[in-house]
């Protein structure tokens, strides 16, 4: 699964972000979008050096100043159970082709890595 | 899985599920196992660690899983499972480890500071460091 994918999959958790200048955001993914510009609800931002808190209801980071983002564990948990509903509906979807179908993707999601997520290059929405 | 279309690229896809060595621009390492790449190289690490070095001496952080934003990665490698072990340094508590790293971040305010007088002594003007992006 993408990296950007799995930010939207861990929407509605709690997250830290840090920015390339330091400060840290604490607070729960409220929304994200390709560029990686996120929302984030209940947010208390901690200034580089940790001595200066701020609260704030919400706030809106722009992608291009993160440095990155610590998700919890349990995110990753839930991905893999993502994968595999997708793949269930996709299955069901392609009963009707034959063997050409399903074996084709079989061999890609079995292995459930990025490799085919790389093919496009665009990283768009799965 | 390897590239048939052009020999001797270099491609992510290869180093998925190993164990890497992550440096960021801003000194940081960390270890955990790449689980997801783009094409921007934004990472996916699981299972990470913050290790600081100071002197012959380490510390671990762990830190969960970690999206790190592919222009903040100055470079990446995989750890010799075999060899992480023996390492010739010594592994020390993440207190012990903080707490060193605080003496060192102190000692070299210092060795600026005099530096930055001694450039004014001489009539030139301290150069500003825009980004800090210490190593």
């Amino acid at each position: 699964m993408l990296p950007l994918s799995l930010l939207k999959t861990a929407q509605n958790h709690p997250m830290l972000v840090e920015l390339k200048n330091g400060e840290t955001y604490n607070g729960h993914l409220e929304a994200c979008d390709n560029w990686m510009n996120i929302k984030l609800r209940d947010v208390i931002c901690t200034s580089r050096d940790g001595d200066r808190f701020w609260r704030m209801p919400e706030c809106y980071i722009r992608g291009s100043t993160i440095k990155y983002l610590r998700i919890p564990d349990e995110v990753i948990d839930m991905v893999k159970e993502d994968i595999v509903s997708k793949q269930r509906t996709k299955q069901q979807g392609t009963r009707g082709r034959g063997r050409g179908g399903p074996v084709h993707r079989g061999g890609f999601g079995s292995r459930g890595r990025g490799g085919p997520d790389k093919r496009g290059g665009r990283g768009g929405p799965r | 899985m390897t590239m048939n279309y052009m020999p001797g690229t270099a491609s992510l896809i290869e180093e998925i599920d190993k164990k890497l060595l992550v440096v960021l621009r801003d000194g940081r390492t960390l270890i955990g196992f790449l689980r997801s790449i783009d094409q921007f190289a934004n990472l996916v690490l699981h299972k990470t660690i913050e290790r600081i070095h100071v002197g012959k001496q380490y510390g671990d952080i762990p830190r969960g899983i970690f999206v790190v934003r592919g222009e903040n990665v100055v470079l990446l490698g995989e750890i010799d499972l075999d060899n992480e072990n023996k390492l010739p340094l010594q592994q020390v508590s993440i207190d012990e480890i903080l707490e060193a790293q605080r003496t060192e971040q102190l000692a070299k305010q210092e060795e600026e500071k005099a530096k930055v007088k001694a450039m004014r002594e001489r009539g030139l003007q301290p150069q500003p460091s825009g980004m800090q992006e210490e190593f």
